[in-house]
């Protein structure tokens, strides 16, 4: 007899600690509750703080996508002090930040995404795989195993490329507000170049025809994983001297393609291990361990009303890169193209630099108490808020990627977008309970270190 | 030992009911073993509360580069970020991974340990049965590791997960262990500075540890003692704002008080650190991070979050040098 509950835990090879609980009817997922089982408490952590202590603090939110809220926490002072900056510093930030993705995208596919469709060698950290639906001919998957090596390199690559801009990653130093505090000159500017042409080689011989073939080989899942048509995009590499433009444009995409619209977004905490404080003159929320119907630290976030689905696919499908459907696959697909598609601009904003001396200039006085800011992350849409009194930090609030993606339900017990990929998904046999579910789920790239925070 | 008096040895000994032969081979064999590498590190990983920013850092060793750690140094047999094995197959192989090396694994934590609540906050995986916390899990498999390394300032001292008004009660692996700790601090740790721990385990064993547990080889001098820019601040030439190629002490630098070789050994394939791009270093280290380095741009005398708000200039440029001096006698 089938059984009745999958539970589903851990969920490995992603950033943080996830657990899934699968309630089957017939074979096929009834309900999916996804659990995010850690908390750390980074809105309250940031009170008290001097405001420009939050591009080095919020960065400790994630080891994966650290620049991505350095970016943005940036973005945030820039607004808030009303700082001009520099062409140059447009340039570098865009660099620093997209090779980021480079490192996220080629590392979630290889490090993580692998493992799901090709069969690993039988030694650490491989054992004990599960390869009832590993498909891929001998050659064909000794091949693709071996660009897990590859892999290794040039993902290393994409962050040496970082730290000659940025000092160090995981969390840089040089992107603040204000523009960019490292000189660019000549060597940076060349080795940059020899390491981004080296990456883009492995992109074009290796990590395209590697996803053509899994998307062959698997083309099933193209029909598995499918969400509802609910887009969000914050967009993504900002320019201009206030970040006021962007490269790939923002969107938010139900019936209708519209602008996203700051003011409808609502987080919920009906099953989120949260309450709010009874307090009248206080609506803050605090951590309530015990609340019996929540089951994770992520909270619900809404934009009208509605769960929406952030990522690649997302960004793909509104700049006109990619038009498919909303599966598994095509969330890996939309995942590559998009790595392609930076590692190229990497290479022609290089060509742009101009060395000189650092592009910064950060203006000492706040001409605001209060600002958003906005930027896509690897993951999906990505935002701070803040409110400051006397350059401190009364508030902040941080809504990150995953928390689009792996919403638990709303007060209207709708799903998310996990969630909602999860259940109508067919299980045939025991044998695939972590299979099929584990590609739906890591067609994500989920981060549960961001979702929580 | 060549294969010819290898040989003779055992002929020599073979009647003998003493234990010469043992006394005089094993030596040679594990001199050989240790050589050849023989036995590789069994491991087991925990991700705890963190950002995951450490596995991120080790990813991008070089010399030797990942596989070649998972090749000829270590056998990762736990690892929620590296192992195929997912759900239960994957808890199933803690266990018996555990069970099976008891007493010879190394035991390496990622993250801080919610203590509040039994440490409801951090649930490393759920069985049928009930959650299991962090706390329950590093009590466990640390009484039961060979050794323990707190990877990253978290695990190490608690860190950011552990920042004011820290909910959750977070605390360093050697606050929930009575044990003696490894500690590889640092956020993220730089990669050589882990795998340069574990070469040392593997070849050498236990290396020397600071008064904080600290390997000494990584961190026995201070980023100040090092700094390329210590010219700068020995002549009192002070940066006055980010970008600037004098010393970042008037901008909140914390080298005088950080114990890392960052100046010298530098990031990701050794090309840059934080002063070369003419930033602070902002003392990730240390026992006090995220805490006692805020506000990041203050300088160090003034870093009392109760009493600064701005950016103000350092008056007192000596403090350092007697922080300096007090830890590293020149």
């Amino acid at each position: 007899m089938s059984p009745k509950k999958i539970l589903f835990s851990p969920v490995t090879r992603l950033s943080g600690l996830l657990s899934v609980e699968l309630s089957m009817e017939d074979n096929v997922i009834h309900e999916a509750d996804v659990s995010c089982t850690m908390f750390r408490g980074y809105e309250y952590i940031m009170r008290e703080h001097h405001v420009t202590d939050a591009v080095y603090l919020t960065q400790r939110i994630c080891g994966i996508c650290s620049t991505a809220h350095g970016a943005v926490a940036s973005y945030l002072l820039d607004a808030l002090y009303d700082n001009e900056i520099q062409e140059m510093a447009q340039y570098l930030r865009n660099i620093m930040l997209a090779a980021d993705f480079l490192q996220n995208h080629i590392r979630h596919f290889y490090f993580f995404g692998l493992p799901d469709y090709v069969v690993m060698p039988n030694y650490p950290p491989f054992l004990e795989q599960n390869c009832n639906d590993c498909r891929l001919n001998n050659e064909d998957n000794h091949r693709i195993a071996s660009h897990y090596i590859e892999a290794v390199q040039i993902s290393e690559k994409c962050h040496q490329l970082l730290t000659l801009f940025g000092g160090k990653v995981p969390h840089q130093h040089s992107f603040v507000h204000g523009g960019v505090a490292v000189a660019p000159t000549v060597d940076k500017i060349n080795q940059a170049l020899t390491l981004i042409r080296d990456i883009r080689k492995f992109i074009g011989r290796c990590l395209m025809p590697d996803t053509e073939l899994i998307a062959h080989c698997y083309e099933d899942y193209f029909a598995i994983g499918e969400t509802p048509r609910r887009f969000l995009s914050f967009g993504l590499f900002r320019f201009g001297s206030k970040n006021e433009q962007l490269l790939w444009k923002d969107g938010v995409l139900s019936a209708h393609y519209s602008k996203p619209r700051l003011d409808l977004l609502q987080e919920d905490i009906t099953y989120a291990w949260y309450e709010r404080s009874q307090s009248m003159t206080n609506s803050e929320v605090h951590p309530a361990p015990y609340k019996p119907e929540a089951y994770s630290w992520t909270k619900a976030v809404l934009y009208n009303g509605r769960h929406y689905e952030g990522g690649p696919l997302a960004r793909m499908t509104f700049n006109g890169f990619y038009s498919g459907g909303t599966s598994t696959m095509d969330r890996i697909v939309a995942r590559s193209l998009e790595t392609e598609l930076i590692a190229k601009l990497i290479e022609k904003w290089l060509t742009k630099i101009e060395p000189g001396e650092p592009p910064l200039d950060q203006k000492k006085v706040l001409v605001m108490n209060q600002a958003i800011a906005v930027t896509d992350a690897m993951r999906g849409p990505l935002l701070h808020s803040a409110q400051v009194r006397d350059e401190k930090v009364e508030y902040y609030d941080i809504i990150t990627p995953t928390v689009w993606n792996f919403s638990p339900k709303d007060a209207n017990d709708r799903r998310g977008p996990v969630e909602s990929a999860l259940v109508g998904t067919s299980i045939p046999s025991p044998e695939l309970k972590y299979i099929i579910p584990g590609r739906i789920i890591r067609s994500f790239d989920p981060c549960i270190s961001c979702a929580t925070h | 030992m060549e294969k010819a008096e290898f040989i003779q040895i055992c002929r020599d000994n073979v009647t003998t009911a003493n234990h010469e032969l043992s006394a005089k081979i094993l030596p040679a064999a594990r001199k050989y073993m240790l050589h050849q590498n023989k036995g590789k590190l069994p491991v087991i990983w925990l991700e705890t509360n963190d950002s995951g920013d450490n596995n991120i850092a080790f990813m991008n060793t070089t010399y030797p580069y990942l596989q070649q750690v998972f090749a000829d140094m270590i056998n990762l047999l736990y690892s929620n970020t590296f192992m195929a094995a997912q759900g239960k197959d994957a808890l199933d192989l803690l266990f018996s991974s555990a069970k099976k090396y008891k007493g010879n694994f190394i035991l390496v934590v990622e993250g801080a340990i919610p203590t509040k609540d039994n440490g409801i906050y951090n649930v490393v995986a759920q069985t049928k049965k009930r959650a299991i916390t962090a706390l329950e899990a590093v009590t466990t498999l640390g009484e039961m590791a060979g050794y323990v390394i707190a990877l990253g300032t978290c695990a190490s001292f608690g860190g950011a997960s552990s920042a004011a008004p820290n909910l959750t009660g977070s605390v360093g692996v050697n606050k929930v262990l009575t044990r003696e700790i490894i500690n590889v601090s640092g956020c993220p740790v730089n990669p050589d500075w882990f795998v340069g721990t574990l070469a040392h385990l593997l070849m050498y064993g236990k290396p020397e540890l600071d008064a904080l547990g600290r390997p000494t080889l990584f961190y026995g001098n201070t980023i100040h003692r090092h700094c390329q820019r210590r010219s700068y601040f020995d002549k009192k030439d002070f940066a006055e704002k980010l970008g600037d190629i004098e010393c970042m002490f008037s901008l909140g630098c914390i080298g005088p008080k950080t114990s890392a070789d960052c100046p010298y050994r530098q990031w990701t394939n050794h090309v840059s650190w934080p002063v070369k791009v003419n930033t602070p270093c902002i003392g990730c280290t240390n026992q006090d991070f995220p805490d006692g380095s805020t506000p990041f741009f203050v300088p160090l005398p003034q870093k009392d979050k109760s009493t600064q708000t701005g950016a103000e200039k350092s008056g007192s440029a000596a403090k350092g040098d007697s922080n300096e001096s007090k830890k590293n006698p020149i």
